[in-house]
């Protein structure tokens, strides 16, 4: 039977109630996902797009460095590099702790490493460490079980095989800065490139770093390539070879081991940087690999400031270097006879003042080669005053001084040339004729580089015609193999007619050749070699002739030369900082270099002056 | 009546058997879809297993007279609480959690059979109720009922799966009668009861609510779900990116894409449509209950129906707004569609108690 039902009359009107409810929640549900997938959809895919698709740079390979003969200075190596994934990290600290201990890096370095990077998506790998050692990365391999969340990527690494030495030729890489990004514009760099920083690898950064390709990767929540759906090959770096001869750069960096100074040898012809030695020197390396604070705060911390290049950024007064230049611009001039001759007691007195000569004992009656030769003040305060500062000016600037040389390096220095009107604009005081006696001899608000020096005197024995020194021999492109030469450039100095400069020259040989010559015991036999010395006093004469002997300051020397004198094809200037003479401190590096290049010096019967008979037939004179 | 003369009927309801096949076919498929391949591979083959199985729970619950079920439901209700103490007492932890006891090389939610034998004492327990309004002493007797399993699994801790406890008692207070002023009192001791259990929520629950409140605060955390939940949607668009498409299921930006978050697979996959498709079978089936639930032969198997289908409507309901960030993530999975076996065969069996319902409609005692 049935039942007689039961009163259900407010039981059905809930549930009807509930129909309309239930049928309003599906409803409202629908138009939710209508707004989601349909009014934000694209928005949505394009979320989805960028999450799946990435593109991955493809770094090209850095151009290669070789001297002028081919042997490699510069390469790449592969660099191994630390990264993390955190979502594989089971236990993050004890992750950093791992990485801290292998590495040897203190534990909040690796830790501010990875608070930065949680900052970014997920699925992307922080980057721990760059440029772990082959034991670092097989510790960090054996671990791989318990710390799935360590990957190793290999990038290529800059490797500078011949360490400190032409350090600053070369240059070094780093990290491009903000700066450099927003300069060169967001398509040339990324963050996390590497970019030349001095150097070379600073003026031929374009040419060495090629063109970074491209690839589209498909990547899963993990960042892991899945497929790839496109891709633009790099465009590797050009090869460069230098013009540097390292038999030669080897000769100077030697010599300078315990030294601070500089020294440039230039193809007086075509203005081939051969030399280029800044000491104290560093080790690009440092900068690829990793600096550790101490390493860095110990590079600048350095009163000798080994980052610094002393050929292009030093600027000291060239001292007694500086007579041959006003020597030959005096004659270029018509302001002086080659025969005319000045007495020298050791002393004269201008404006008066007493100047004294560095001989005390004066060096009697001098011309104008002697007077280069003995490098006789006196003749030269005279020569300075007949001139007077505004023409010394124009003969400095004849030859390249006060301007940039325009070496294919940056960071140049202009040196200074004094002049009455530099005086008046630049230095707020008027020319006292009394300094003019002093910039004739060197001194003074004169202010030159190695470098201007090297340029300075090819120009002077190649009849005024100044090369623009550069260290750019060739280029080479990787894929063809095809090569770029370097074209000379050149700007005319001071013209003068070939005899007379020729006097000039004689007197530069005589400074090495003859007896009494400055830098007589610097002679050589295989070649016939000119050159100046010039010393810098750092303190007044006076004052440092009256400290005691173990408190003086040591001048700082110069020399200037060339070899051979009747066709030069090297010119090599050294400064020494604090190193004392001209002759005995700078010159023994020209003689090294010269004897390096035109062969060694056979042993000597005696030293009694037999040197004239070592020059060549077509006597300079 | 007529039927007095005709031989008794077996009415067997076909929308709510189809829709609830459906369902699960749909759910196979997109395990398929986004476990192929990888260390998921085979999952889709559990899962038709448990389709199967809970199938066979179905036609069981069917044929089986619901009036016997209720009749012992306060025994069943009891022994079902027993498995429920043991794993909170001796469980083994998966993913943190003590909700699982594995039987053979399967794993098995007891709290999903406690909700059956709950659904069952509470429709028995209104079975004799009239419906003017809500007397207090069925008021208590309700919120024991539910409270115990619901705090049981809570304890586990499992706030999303003690959370489906919930519906059967607001399908009970609802429609038992319970006037206005029993609603404001109720939502108001839930408000205190919220704020005061704040302090004894667990962190990751702490920080899914934050997440919830304000989801950009942390992309890269809990929040990060959400989002990749969200780019997953919308990215279907209209018509969705075709079957295994979906670059980010396939890819894996999604959480457990094949278990709570099926929904989003299918909205990658399917687009709107594929949405529209799964929701419409979820209303066919539940809002056919409720016509059911209007016809059915007696009280308890009016309510036993209404609790059944409010279950199913809160899970659906739930899921679905998760998906898209209108609620916290809580790990209620889609009834029926998502990977997981006690869920699904759970919910076959309520459907067969449902279809057995109304197949005894004119059935005699």
């Amino acid at each position: 039977m049935l039942k007689v039902r039961d009163d259900r009359r407010r039981l059905s009107r809930r549930i009807e109630a509930a129909r309309v409810g239930i049928g309003a929640v599906f409803a409202l549900l629908a138009t939710a996902y209508w707004y989601i997938q349909i009014s934000r959809g694209e928005y949505y895919f394009t979320l989805s797009e960028n999450n799946r698709l990435r593109s991955v740079k493809v770094t090209a390979p850095r151009g290669y460095v070789l001297d002028r003969k081919g042997a490699i200075l510069v390469e790449n190596e592969p660099g191994y590099n630390l990264q993390l994934y955190r979502r594989e990290a089971r236990d993050l600290p004890s992750a950093i702790d791992l990485a801290s201990n292998v590495l040897q890096l203190p534990r909040e370095q690796v830790q501010g490493r990875v608070k930065r990077g949680l900052r970014d998506p997920e699925f992307l790998p922080i980057a721990v460490a760059e440029n772990l050692s082959i034991e670092e990365v097989a510790a960090i391999e054996a671990r791989a079980p318990e710390h799935p969340e360590f990957a190793i990527t290999i990038s290529p690494r800059r490797l500078y095989k011949r360490g400190v030495s032409a350090a600053h030729a070369l240059g070094y890489l780093s990290e491009v800065s903000p700066e450099q990004i927003a300069k060169a514009g967001e398509t040339t760099y990324r963050v996390g490139d590497w970019v030349g920083q001095k150097g070379i690898e600073e003026s031929y950064e374009k040419l060495l770093s090629g063109t970074h390709g491209e690839r589209q990767v498909i990547v899963d929540s993990h960042g892991r390539e899945i497929a790839e759906e496109g891709r633009i090959d790099a465009r590797p770096g050009e090869n460069l070879f230098l013009t540097l001869d390292l038999d030669l750069q080897q000769v100077a960096e030697d010599f300078f081991k315990d030294k601070v100074g500089s020294c440039v040898a230039l193809d007086p012809r075509t203005g081939e940087i051969l030399v280029l030695v800044s000491s104290p020197s560093y080790d690009p390396n440092w900068f690829t690999r990793r600096v550790t604070r101490k390493e860095w705060d110990g590079l600048l911390g350095d009163p000798h400031h080994p980052l610094q290049n002393r050929a292009i950024q030093n600027q000291f007064s060239p001292g007694s270097v500086f007579k041959v230049f006003e020597a030959y611009g005096a004659l270029a001039k018509g302001m002086v006879n080659p025969d005319e001759k000045v007495f020298c007691p050791g002393y004269a007195t201008f404006y008066g003042r007493t100047f004294k000569c560095h001989k005390k004992e004066g060096h009697g009656w001098v011309g104008l080669r002697d007077a280069i030769k003995v490098s006789c003040d006196v003749y030269f305060y005279n020569l300075g005053r007949r001139l007077g500062i505004d023409r010394i000016a124009e003969i400095a600037a004849g030859f390249g001084f006060g301007e940039p040389t325009g070496v294919d390096l940056a960071y140049e220095k202009n040196g200074n040339v004094p002049s009455e009107e530099w005086a008046r604009t630049k230095r707020g005081a008027r020319w006292y004729p009394s300094e003019t006696i002093s910039v004739a001899i060197g001194q003074g608000p004169v202010l030159v580089t190695p470098m201007q020096v090297a340029r300075g005197l090819s120009g002077l024995i190649e009849g005024g015609r100044l090369p623009t020194p550069h260290l750019f021999y060739a280029s080479q492109d990787p894929a063809t193999g095809e090569k770029l030469r370097y074209r000379p450039e050149f700007k005319q100095g001071l013209a003068l007619d070939a005899d007379k400069a020729q006097i000039v020259k004689d007197g530069m040989w005589a400074v090495m050749n003859e007896p009494g010559g400055t830098a007589f015991g610097q002679h050589l036999t295989v070649v016939a070699a000119g050159g100046k010395t010039g010393t810098v006093q750092v303190v007044g004469r006076e004052t440092s002739e009256n400290l005691p002997k173990a408190k003086r300051i040591e001048d700082h020397a110069w020399f200037a030369g060339f070899a051979p004198v009747n066709d030069p094809q090297i010119v090599v200037v050294v400064f020494v900082e604090n190193g004392g003479h001209g002759s005995s401190a700078a010159a023994p590096l020209a003689h090294a270099i010269f004897e390096k290049r035109f062969g060694k010096t056979p042993e000597e019967p005696s030293a009694n002056g037999l040197v004239r008979a070592s020059l060549p037939a077509g006597d300079p004179r | 009546m007529i039927s007095r003369v005709l031989p008794v009927p077996r009415r067997l309801d076909l929308v709510v058997l189809s829709s609830a096949i459906a369902l699960s076919i749909l759910g196979i498929l997109f395990v398929a879809s986004t476990t192929s391949g990888g260390r998921l591979a085979g999952l889709a083959g559990r899962q038709a297993l448990w389709v199967a199985i809970g199938i066979a729970g179905m036609v069981a619950a069917t044929l089986f007279d619901y009036r016997t079920l209720l009749k012992f439901s306060l025994g069943l209700y009891l022994a079902s609480l027993v498995p429920l103490l043991y794993l909170l007492l001796f469980g083994e932890r998966i993913a943190n959690v003590r909700s699982w006891i594995r039987i053979g090389g399967f794993q098995f939610q007891p709290a999903e059979l406690a909700k059956l034998a709950t659904t069952l004492l509470v429709a028995y327990l209104f079975e004799n109720e009239d419906d003017a309004r809500l007397k207090a002493g069925t008021f208590v007797k309700l919120a024991a009922i539910v409270g115990t399993p619901f705090l049981l699994t809570f304890l586990q801790p499992d706030l999303g799966l003690a959370l489906t406890f919930l519906p059967i008692a607001a399908v009970g207070l609802f429609f038992g009668g319970l006037p206005w002023r029993g609603w404001v009192a109720i939502l108001l001791i839930f408000a205190a009861v919220a704020g005061g259990g704040w302090f004894f929520l667990k962190d990751y629950q702490k920080q899914r609510i934050g997440t919830f409140l304000n989801p950009d605060a942390d992309q890269l955390g809990a929040g990060y779900q959400v989002r990749q939940s969200k780019i997953a949607v919308g990215s279907g668009g209209f018509s969705g990116k075709g079957f295994g498409a979906g670059t980010q299921s396939q890819l894996r930006f999604l959480p457990v894409r094949h278990a709570d978050f099926i929904l989003a697979v299918i909205a990658e996959e399917w687009g709107f449509l594929g949405v529209i498709l799964v929701l419409s079978l979820f209303a066919a089936l539940v809002l056919r209950s409720l016509t059911l639930a209007t016809v059915a032969r007696d009280r308890g198997g009016v309510f036993l129906i209404l609790a059944l289908s409010g279950i199913l409507f809160f899970s659906v309901v739930i899921n679905a707004s998760m998906m898209i960030g209108l609620l916290p993530i809580t790990g209620i999975p889609l009834p029926l569609v998502s990977y997981g076996g006690s869920s699904v065969a759970t919910t076959f069996t309520g459907i067969g108690l449902i279809l057995g319902v109304e197949y005894r409609r004119f059935a005699n005692a």
